[in-house]
């Protein structure tokens, strides 16, 4: 517009766009630098050799076969046959292992505090163990390794565990529970205040999918969908096979503690479903509407 | 030579920067502030799309609590998303007592299945001895009238050497003629018996039991047909 108006400066400059000829293929070129010039083999006092390929055959005609070829013989890559082992290792669970001797060491080094129940949020504060639930990680497996020194009395949550495993945390007046996160709330429970950052409410926990129900409806798993009486009876049984004698945890000082159980639909211990945790405020909001209610506690 | 000089030149000459004087990157303040509270403007173009909405609002309640101004009522789903949830949920997630009937469907199917299997099994298992025995009579009678059979040829080949005073080929003609002749002997033999057979019973009617109509001497296997020795 200015040009048009008739500034000094605009009008020169028109005037040598008008000059000039139009922008086409003619008077296009790369941008300095943007092409390099081939390099040109076997010339001047070069000529007369190999220009870098090697002595004649397949290198210096560029005839080499493929990949894999052997020359006619039935290559490495069919020989082998295909066998199953790997099938479905994207969808596989994953659960990470705890020993007995890593608990133990967290709890005397004072990382994990056994007078509290110990679950995955314990755990990972205390970086004791380290979970992806966005690596197909479902939580983690308690594994006996360590079974013969473990003297600790705790009530700890896991999502897989072994017999002995269970054996040598109940010798000890323990408890052991086995619980199923789907990944949405494994990740809020490893990882709570990014999700209470987030400003969402706490969501309900989702029951196990059909092929894992089987595991934590059984009391021989200490599944936390199991019956309690069911559960009783099978640590009678197990402290039998092992031979020691299951302790009255109902006597125990820390009876209150040892008998604290999560909700099957609770993530965090003592924050029901449907609560909004807010940091800043330090404040927990609960929701009043009716339907909201019924919601999380269906 | 005179072009290498002056660039040399150049470059001896080019000022070298004093202490003071040098400028260092400076980057440009953060449009967050990190110590305040950062709330984007969503009218603003700038704005990214993931600032706008009931999302980053939640965010902002997380973060700065009702400072930020957004109305705690709308951190929860309202009533059409909840209607939603809810369908979802009852699509795709059934309640434990559905997942574990299923579960025990299954297993009864899968036991009554296994259970078929092995009665039937053990029928079959029941069976066995006498099959076996069976079997074992079976390959005894094969084997006996095989050697009968055996015994049979060489009676002929004898009586056939007998005959023409040396040995034959059971493939030449002389020895196919013998059989034909021997076949007519039967079954003039046959007849005659059964001729005796009808003339006994018209005449005497006392059922004296069938009387045997082969001869011991002539007689051949039943199933040692012509065919199987030519």
């Amino acid at each position: 517009m200015a040009a048009a108006k008739g500034s000094g400066a605009g009008r020169t400059a028109r005037d040598l766009l008008h000059s000039l000829p139009r922008v086409s293929l003619i008077n296009l070129r790369p941008n300095p630098g943007a092409k390099h010039r081939e390099k040109r083999r076997g010339r001047g006092i070069h000529g007369g050799g190999k220009s870098g390929r090697g002595h004649k055959g397949q290198g210096q005609r560029g005839t080499r076969p493929r990949l894999g070829f052997e020359g006619g013989q039935t290559p490495f890559y069919l020989v082998i046959p295909k066998y199953g082992y790997n099938v479905g290792h994207s969808l596989r669970r994953q659960y990470q292992p705890l020993s007995l001797n890593r608990l133990q060491y967290l709890i005397d080094l004072g990382r994990v505090d056994p007078s509290e129940p110990i679950d995955l949020t314990q755990l990972v504060n205390a970086r004791g163990i380290t979970v992806q639930p966005q690596k197909r990680d479902y939580g983690i497996q308690l594994v006996e390794e360590g079974a013969d020194i473990f003297s600790a009395k705790v009530n700890i949550e896991v999502q897989w565990t072994s017999e002995l495993a269970i054996a040598a945390v109940e010798k000890n007046g323990g408890i052991v529970t086995t619980g199923f996160y789907d990944p949405i709330s494994l990740a809020i429970l490893c990882k709570p205040v990014p999700f209470f950052l987030r400003g969402q409410p706490i969501p309900k926990r989702m029951l196990p999918p059909e092929d894992l129900v089987p595991y934590y409806t059984d009391a021989k798993n200490r599944g936390y969908l199991a019956d309690p009486a069911k559960v009783q009876e099978a640590r009678l049984e197990l402290a039998r096979k092992y031979g020691y004698t299951l302790p009255d945890i109902t006597k125990d000082e820390l009876f209150q503690m040892l008998s604290t159980r999560k909700d099957p639909r609770q993530i965090f211990l003592g924050l029901a479903p449907g609560w909004l945790v807010n940091m800043a405020e330090k404040k927990i909001l609960k929701p009043t509407d009716e339907r909201l209610l019924s919601y999380y506690s269906s | 030579m005179a072009a290498m000089s002056a660039l040399r030149r150049s470059w001896l000459s080019a000022p070298v920067p004093l202490a003071g004087s040098v400028s260092h990157f400076h980057a440009k303040p953060l449009r967050r502030k990190v110590d305040g509270m950062y709330v984007p403007d969503p009218q603003d173009q700038r704005t990214p799309e993931w600032q706008k909405g009931p999302r980053w609002e939640a965010k902002l309640f997380g973060r700065y609590g009702a400072a930020s101004g957004v109305s705690p009522a709308q951190l929860w789903p309202d009533p059409a998303r909840l209607r939603e949830v809810r369908e979802e949920e009852d699509t795709w997630y059934p309640p434990l007592a559905d997942m574990q009937a299923r579960i025990r469907q299954r297993e009864e199917e899968e036991r009554r299945i296994r259970l078929e299997r092995e009665k039937l099994i053990a029928a079959n298992m029941a069976q066995m001895p006498k099959m076996i025995e069976d079997w074992r009579r079976e390959k005894q009678m094969q084997v006996e009238k095989q050697q009968a059979e055996a015994a049979w040829r060489e009676q002929l080949l004898a009586r056939a050497q007998e005959k023409f005073g040396h040995k034959l080929d059971h493939r030449s003609d002389k020895f196919q003629e013998l059989l034909k002749e021997m076949e007519k002997e039967e079954k003039k033999k046959q007849k005659l018996a059964k001729k005796k057979l009808k003339a006994e019973k018209q005449g005497i009617e006392v059922g004296a039991g069938p009387a045997q109509a082969t001869d011991s001497v002539g007689a051949a296997p039943p199933h040692a047909t012509e065919s199987s020795l030519a």
